[in-house]
This record gives C-alpha cells, structure tokens and sequence, in this order.
C-alpha cells in the first residue's frame, strides 16, 4: 500500500526540443484507483513507464510512498504492471508466470504454491495453471496477466491499456473485474487507457492529458460535468458535446443573450453572474453542450432553435440526431429511440442552457466562479 | 517447388550412389546415376588407405569431433551474447557494430587469410585447439539471424520480467534464449557445417599431423586425383563420409529449423 507523488516530472527523447510530459504534478492516495486518459501519443503511457521505472526521467522526482525511486531499477520498486498485449512468458505454462515474480524473489516452494493458487481461485483460471499462454483465449490471457501482477502483493499495480485488445463484451466483465479487485486488493492502482467509458467506470479519479500536459485531474463526476477546457469536455462524453462559437451581448433589459448569425439564446441568470464576472460581455466565447441537455420540444421560447435534420445514429436506449443548424459540424442530440424523422425534415430543439458551458475563446478554458 | 526441391537433393543421392559403386561403373560411359551393383569395395580401400597412415585415424575423428562440438557450443553463446545487446539494449556505437558485422558478412574467406594468419600466430596459438576454435567463434551470420530473430520478441515481455524481479542474466537465460531457440538451432547447424567442413584451419595453423582434422586428412588423401584412377573409390566414399555427419545434425535439429521459418513468416 503507498501513496505515490509525482513532482514537476519532464521527458524529452534525444535532443528533441518538445517534452513528451511535461511539467506533469500529481499526489496519488494510498488505495486510489487513478486512470491517466487521452488521445494517442499524449504521454499518458510513457508516464505510467516513467513510474514503472522502464523509462529515464529527464527531470522531476517520483516518489513511492516516501521513497525518492528516481534512480530504482523495476524490480525494487515493488511495483507490478500489466501490459496492453499481457506480456506472458510463451515458453512457460500458465503455473509457472504466475510464479515467475515470486521465483525470482527466491520464495520457498511451498509459498509461492500457495501464492499461486490463491491468485488464480480469485481469477478463476485454477483449471488452466498448466496450459501454455497460446492455448488460452484473449480473456483468459488477460486473467494469467492480473493473476501474475496480484500475486506478489505489489504496493502499486500499474495497467497499460490491459483492456484494449479484448473485445467489447468481455472488456465490460473485465472492467468490473478489475474494480472489485481493486477494492478487494485495497492497493493504490494506475490505469492507462485511451477508452473514456474506462476511465469514467473505473476512476477514482481521472487524469485527463494532452501533448504530455495534465490537462484535468478530478472526479469522473466533476471531469464530466466540470470539464476544465473544451479539449476535456470534447474528450469526455459520447457522443461528443456541441461548441458553437458565439458574441455574448447585453439585450435592451440588461440580460445577457448568445448571439451567432444564425442564433439568439437567453443566457440563464447562473451563468450570467459567471460571465460578467470573467469580463466575457461583448466578448466572442465557445459555448458547451451536451447532446443529453437539448430536447426536442420547447417550453422556453428564448432558447429554442431550429435546424434540419440530416441524419441519426441509433444505440437502443438512445438515439443520436445530427441536425444542421448552420455551424461548421451539426448539432448532435440525444433522443428517445422512437423518435423517428424525415431527411431535410424541420426540428426545433430547446436548449437547457443552465447545463451549458462557456469556454474562453483563445484558452479554451471553461469560465468559471 | 517440387521440382526445385527434386534438384536439391540430387547430389546427395548421387553421393550416396557414388559411394557404393564398383570401379567399373565409376567410370562407366555415359555416367550413371543410380548404382546398378552395389558393393563395399570402396569402404574397404578407404580404410585399408587410411590405416597406412601415420598418425591413427581416430586421432583425426577425435579432433574433428571436439572441434565442432566445442564450436557449436561457441559459436551459439558468442552469437546470442552479442545479438542480445544488439537488439534490445541502447548503447553508444551500437549502429556501427551491428553495420561492422553487416560488413563482415560480404567478406570471402580468401580475403581475410592472411590477416588471420597474423592474428592466430601472434595469439601464439598455432598448433593447439584454440587456433581452430577462435577463429571460427566470431560468425557474423549468426550473429545477424539472432539479432533479426530477437528483434521480433516485444519488448514488453523484457520488461514484465525485468519488473518481476529478474536481472539480465535471467532475463536472457529464461525468456530470450528460450523463444530464440529456432534461430539458436540455425545457427548451431551453421556452426557446425562451418566447423566441419573447415579445411584451412588444419592447412594453415596446424603443423603437426595429429592436431589436423579428419575432413583435412580425407582431403588430403583425395586430392590431387582429377585426372587419376587409382583411389577414386576411397574419393567416393570420403565424400560421402563428409556429409553424413552434417546430415545427422540437421536432421536432430530440424525441426526447431524449420519452426524458426514458420516463425519468420508469420511476424
């Protein structure tokens, strides 16, 4: 069990000008389950392998528990780590990768016996401990992989997108699994993923990044319905939140309205204190909303728009409708499945406008108290 | 496929036929592929040739035997210590190493006679093992498949084991060696032909008969026989004694072979 404080961490490659990670600052509680999440390539893996100790770090101090590791190879890290393509030794048997850790550890036999069995009754995989990692299927692999990194009793687990090669039922059942070992196991976990529903099911809390920069660390409650820029509330959220870009302007009785070419919304009297207290009026803004928050019929006129249907996705539970109201990308809104329409036909969606965000124009960053 | 493999493996049915000839159809006109009457009169006269000699053949057995068991052995660990580091470790003067080896293998082995020469006499180590071994212990095209071959294992399986706790040593002993096992057969049997079949060391660093090679002392005893008659049955039979043992080891190690052709192709 350890808590884990990441200082100012940099990683530059070769003479690179550009860090990978930059100025990356992070306290992880002990028995915490944090998910780093973002597109490809944002150092959310190098990262998780600069922790792992697989990886030199250019500058910054990391910190297990109270111990300075900068300079600890792996293997006295007490650390295990599960990788995206499970990593299991093909020449030996299921048994003996389970063991590998604990061998090298130079337990007695009969421990790592123990140890080994218990570790695979909690994964359920006992009846296949002799096989080869090539006889077993994806889920099953996945299962060795855990049951490798569980049974050394680490103080933290790290997981590099462990789930990504599996398919999406199996990766539902795995995600659930992974959670309750981690509330059964209480250590201090760090899960990489590039899947936001992982990251939302499974965090503690999420650490949203971008070229190498945290751009968000909080709840996933708080990442979802306080992003703090249009990049984490693009990221998070599917289908994705709506920005349309707009002036806010003061109407003849001093409310404040949303205006585009097209559009004129009443702004909600929460957000308006917001927005004149971050100096946004006569000023151009990027307003945030999400699919689940328009609604096909209005009830309040000032803040209903119209647009023509042009397509939809159905999910089952939902349907996504993609409606032109005249931005560069269509408005996307979440619906009841029944609701069926014509191409080109006419709709007319009301915002909830009390649930929208204001981003600044040039930061992007969400306008806040 | 079939027809090209049909070629292939003409010639050593043709040594196998060969050896078993009598004079007569040796030299029959035109030649014949097949033996029509096989006997073992060749083997006699080899053995009655090689019993008149000096030093006792199985002196010449023996040191064959040694020498390309030990340079199988050699040659594996030296390829695979030095492949390893080449593949998976970063270090400086890493590309020019692995471009010296690339080099090395457009050598031919005139080229580089003489300068061995040099090195092998003034190691001091003319007429002893080590004069046969060390030379044949750098093999460049071991060296080359095993790094290729190594390449291909992911890295993320170094580094679960380097995470669970193993050193280099263990990292190399239990998880590359193991998946590189069919390269490690290839380049045994490479090793071993190279060894076996290797005249020059006998020719070249080894002044007395007892330290020659049994392959050297055959060739001896059959050279120089282009235009003659006599001996070419012991000739036919020597060819065919040359080959088997390069048969046998293939044969023992070929099914990891051709497992590490299977391998290739897929990855």
């Amino acid at each position: 069990m350890a808590s884990v404080s990441i200082k100012h961490l940099y990683k530059k490659y070769g003479k690179e000008k550009h860090a990978v990670v930059e100025d990356f600052d992070l306290e992880i509680k002990d028995k915490e389950f944090i998910v780093f999440v973002g597109p490809s390539g944002c150092g959310k893996s190098t990262t998780l392998r600069m922790i792992a100790g697989l990886e030199d770090i250019t500058e910054g101090e990391i910190y297990i528990g109270d111990q300075l590791v900068n300079k600890l190879p792996p293997k006295d890290r007490d650390i295990s780590m599960v990788f995206q393509n499970y990593a299991l030794y093909p020449n030996l048997s299921v048994y003996e990768n389970i063991a590998f850790g604990l061998r090298m550890r130079k337990l007695p036999k009969h421990e790592i016996d123990l140890a080994v069995k218990q570790a695979s009754r909690v994964l359920e995989i006992e009846q296949y401990l002799s096989r080869k990692p090539k006889d077993l299927s994806g889920g099953q692999r996945q299962r060795v992989a855990l049951g490798r990194a569980i049974v050394r009793n680490p103080k933290l687990f790290l997981m590099d997108e462990p789930l990504s090669n599996l398919d999406a039922k199996l990766r539902s059942t795995m995600r659930m699994e992974i959670t309750k070992l981690h509330k059964r196991l209480g250590t201090t976990f760090i899960f990489v993923t590039h899947d936001q529903v992982e990251a939302m099911t499974m965090a503690d809390r999420i650490v949203v990044m971008k070229g190498g920069v945290i751009q968000q660390c909080d709840t996933p409650e708080n990442v979802y319905s306080k992003p703090a820029n249009t990049f984490v509330a693009g990221f998070i959220g599917s289908p994705q939140i709506n920005f349309i870009e707009g002036k806010i302007v003061e109407n003849a009785l001093g409310h404040l309205e949303f205006r585009t070419t097209r559009l004129l919304l009443k702004i909600h009297e929460t957000t308006e204190a917001i927005l004149r207290r971050n100096n946004q009026v006569n000023k151009y803004v990027i307003l945030g909303i999400r699919p689940e928050h328009i609604k096909l019929e209005g009830l309040y006129s000032e803040t209903v728009i119209t647009g023509i249907y042009k397509d939809n996705e159905l999910m089952g539970a939902d349907r996504f409708l993609y409606l032109d109201i005249g931005q560069e990308k269509p408005l996307i809104v979440r619906v009841e499945p029944e609701n069926q329409f014509n191409e080109d036909e006419k709709l007319k969606v009301e915002l909830d406008l009390s649930k929208a965000h204001f981003f600044h124009k040039e930061t992007g960053v969400r306008l806040t108290d | 496929m079939l027809a090209i493999s049909v070629l292939m493996i003409l010639p050593i049915i043709y040594i196998f036929n060969n050896a078993f000839k009598p004079y007569h159809e040796l030299f029959v006109y035109p030649p014949t592929f097949f033996v029509r009457e096989p006997s073992v009169q060749n083997f006699v006269e080899l053995m009655l040739v090689t019993s008149n000699s000096i030093v006792p053949i199985s002196r010449y057995i023996f040191n064959s035997v040694f020498i390309a068991l030990l340079s199988v052995v050699g040659v594996t660990i030296v390829s695979v210590l030095c492949a390893y580091p080449l593949s998976k470790h970063e270090f400086p003067g890493k590309k020019f190493i692995f471009a010296a080896i690339i080099l090395m293998l457009m050598f031919t082995p005139e080229v580089i006679q003489i300068p061995r020469y040099l090195v092998v006499s003034s190691l001091g180590i003319l007429n002893t093992y080590w004069g046969h071994l060390l030379p044949a212990l750098a093999l460049p095209v071991g060296v080359f498949l095993l790094k290729q071959f190594i390449d291909q294992i992911p890295d993320s399986l170094l580094e679960a084991s380097r995470i669970d706790g193993a050193n280099e040593i263990i990292v190399l002993a239990r998880i590359v060696i193991p998946m590189s096992m069919p390269a490690i057969a290839t380049v045994a049997i490479l090793a071993f032909q190279n060894a076996w079949g290797n005249l020059d060391t006998s020719a070249l660093f080894m002044q007395d008969d007892e330290m020659k090679t049994f392959p050297f002392f055959l060739s001896t005893l059959t050279s120089n026989l282009a235009n003659n008659v006599a001996r070419q049955g012991a000739a036919a039979v020597a060819a065919l004694v040359l080959l088997v043992p390069n048969l046998i080891f293939f044969v023992i190690l070929q099914s990891k072979v051709i497992s590490t052709m299977a391998h290739s192709g897929i990855k």
